[in-house]
């Protein structure tokens, strides 16, 4: 057996030993929730967790509207203050602690919080205490109809939110924030800017000249692209689409390897938010149909099917208009799917080390491992998948494009007056 | 189903980020890139057809050649067969006329020598006349040297004529 065999063995024997090690000094645990963790992961939040900590968070600002219109922005920082905290076992511990910031304007107190037991869990929502008669006996109605119904005692009451015991009649602002996401949004707009920009450089500076190393890469995916599928696909209307197609490509692709990143400047579930593939299937709908040709608005609202079918009850007109719509929800929901499928399995997988410790040490020592391999495995099918998103829902778009802008009819009529044209230089020789 | 419902900032920044990503490329990354590729690949097949172009032109110009020297190898063949033929008439012809001249000379002396053999039998035949002349006068005088021969002989002589 040669050392490096010996070593991985020794690795894996110290990977299942560290865990029962770490299992008979620690404390016992705590109660692990485990969709809390998940969702936490998956979905957005206002400031950015650092590296190895639950407690300290990159702050980013807070934009939200008022219920009376003004607008206010805050730092993250302040919805919550660190505090040292001794647990039920007397342990003392460092905990971020949920806080109301209040912002004087114009005279006016306006509070607000992150909301936990409320309709708009982990949103900034504006709160107002209950403070006239009316008012709680309002709550205490709705409270009491709450607790009358199936929900039971700890039911959330719509329109109020619980903070520190006491009840607030809750607004939930518009709200602007520059959030993890929306950070995470930026940093890969910067990312894709400078990839492009930086290519763009290049050429300008050598002609002639293939790009090597990191460039050449970004050029590998461009000429892939636009030489592969874009210009194939579009023909003669390549300089029209080619900018967004790629812009699209290339943004989703930052987006979700940024995703994969762990840590800091990645790590937000971006292109697993139904919020941003919405958008880019928006975007979508818009660049297939703005420019679709006589010929696709025809195939939509009279296409060649016999008389019945599309008269007087329109079925494949309704059908045409429904598949205009389905084709970029489709878009948006496998791209969705896909980035959050991959992101909730790694999670799943990690989190299952914390679920196994109920079962002793051993059985925690084996899942480590596994779950670490298994982890390693769908990170990198994530990679691939990241691109192969990326590139379906360009080529699809693409190929969207090409159906709608396409014009048979163009060519037709160019070979006719060909022909015509012909057959008078004939007539007159 | 938090996950499920998109959140209006987020929805409204991605906007904005998109468009403004889109027009920023659009206008200063995407055509210097695309133009870049394009040209290369026009240059690049450029290259190929001329490649293409100079290695049928070689092609060609071999072929050329290879004809060129096997026209003048059949030159050269021809001219040797030429000289060779020329070599052959020139030295016939002038054996033909060594042969000519040759027999011209022998005519020549055959009737040179004909000549001096008639003339030398002439005067061979001269010379033996005068020669058995002057035998036969010292014969005569010989025989007749003597009266009584003259006598006899005068004697003969008239015995015949009175024979007669």
């Amino acid at each position: 057996m040669n050392t490096r065999h010996f070593s991985i063995l020794l690795l894996l024997i110290t990977a299942f030993l560290l865990p029962s090690y770490a299992k008979a000094s620690g404390s016992g645990d705590e109660g692990l929730n485990v969709k809390e963790v998940m969702f936490h992961h998956l979905g957005d939040g206002y400031g950015w967790e650092v590296p190895f900590s639950h407690v300290y968070r990159i702050p980013l600002p807070v934009i939200v509207r008022a219920e009376d219109g003004s607008w206010h922005c805050f730092s993250s920082s302040r919805l919550s203050e660190i505090e040292r905290v001794v647990d039920a076992d007397g342990k003392e511990k460092t905990e971020a602690v949920p806080k109301i910031v209040s912002i004087t304007k114009n005279g006016k107190e306006y509070q607000f919080v992150l909301a936990h037991h409320s309709k708009h869990s982990n949103k900034v929502v504006q709160i107002f205490p209950l403070t006239t008669e009316s008012d709680k006996k309002a709550f205490l109605d709705a409270e009491a109809a709450v607790a009358a119904s199936d929900a039971g005692q700890d039911a959330i009451v719509d329109g109020y939110v619980e903070f520190d015991g006491t009840y607030y009649k809750e607004y939930k602002p518009l709200d602007i924030s520059i959030t993890k996401n929306v950070f995470a949004l930026l940093i890969a707009s910067v990312v894709v800017t400078l990839l492009v920009l930086g290519l763009a450089r290049y050429y300008a500076k050598h002609t002639d000249k293939t790009p090597r190393k990191g460039m050449g890469f970004v050029e590998l995916l461009v000429d892939f692209l636009y030489s592969g599928t874009i210009k194939s696909a579009l023909g003669d209307k390549t300089k029209k689409f080619a900018p967004y197609l790629l812009t699209c490509f290339f943004f989703i692709f930052v987006m979700n390897v940024l995703g994969l990143v762990v840590i800091f400047p990645g790590g937000a579930n971006l292109t697993g938010n139904i919020a941003v593939t919405l958008v880019l299937a928006v975007i979508a709908f818009f660049m297939i149909n703005i420019h679709g040709s006589k010929h696709y608005w025809k195939d939509i609202f009279w296409p060649d099917v016999p008389l019945w079918l599309k008269f007087p009850i329109p079925i494949m007109q309704f059908i045409e208009i429904f598949s205009m719509f389905t084709k970029p929800a489709a878009l948006c929901v496998r791209l969705f799917a896909n980035m959050m499928g991959g992101h909730m399995i790694v999670i799943t997988l990690i989190l299952l080390i914390f679920i196994f410790t109920a079962f002793g040490a051993v059985a925690t020592g084996a899942t480590v491992v596994v779950s670490i391999l298994f982890t390693l495995f769908m990170l990198a099918l994530d990679i691939l998948v990241s691109f192969i998103q990326a590139y379906v829902f360009t080529l699809l778009t693409t190929i969207f494009i090409s159906m709608s802008t396409e014009d048979p009819h163009a060519k037709h009529e160019e070979n006719v007056e060909h022909l015509s044209i012909e057959k008078g230089t004939a007539a007159t020789e | 189903m938090e996950l499920f419902t998109p959140d209006f900032g987020l929805v409204f920044w991605m906007f904005i980020a998109f468009i403004i990503l889109f027009l920023i490329l659009a206008k200063w990354g995407w055509p210097v890139i695309l133009k870049s590729i394009d040209e290369r690949a026009d240059k690049i097949d450029k290259g190929v057809e001329y490649a293409k172009e100079a290695k049928a032109q070689l092609d060609s110009a071999r072929a050329d050649a290879q004809k060129y020297i096997e026209e003048a190898q059949t030159k050269q063949a021809e001219m040797l067969r030429d000289a060779a033929k020329m070599k052959s008439q020139i030295i016939e012809s002038a054996k033909q006329e060594a042969a000519d001249e040759a027999k011209k000379v022998m005519d020549a002396a055959k009737v040179s020598i004909e000549q001096s053999r008639k003339e030398a039998e002439l005067q061979f035949r001269n010379e033996v006349s005068r020669f058995s002349l002057e035998i036969a006068e010292k014969m005569v005088r010989n025989q007749l040297k003597t009266d009584e021969a003259q006598q006899n002989l005068v004697d003969k002589m008239l015995d015949e004529i009175e024979k007669n």
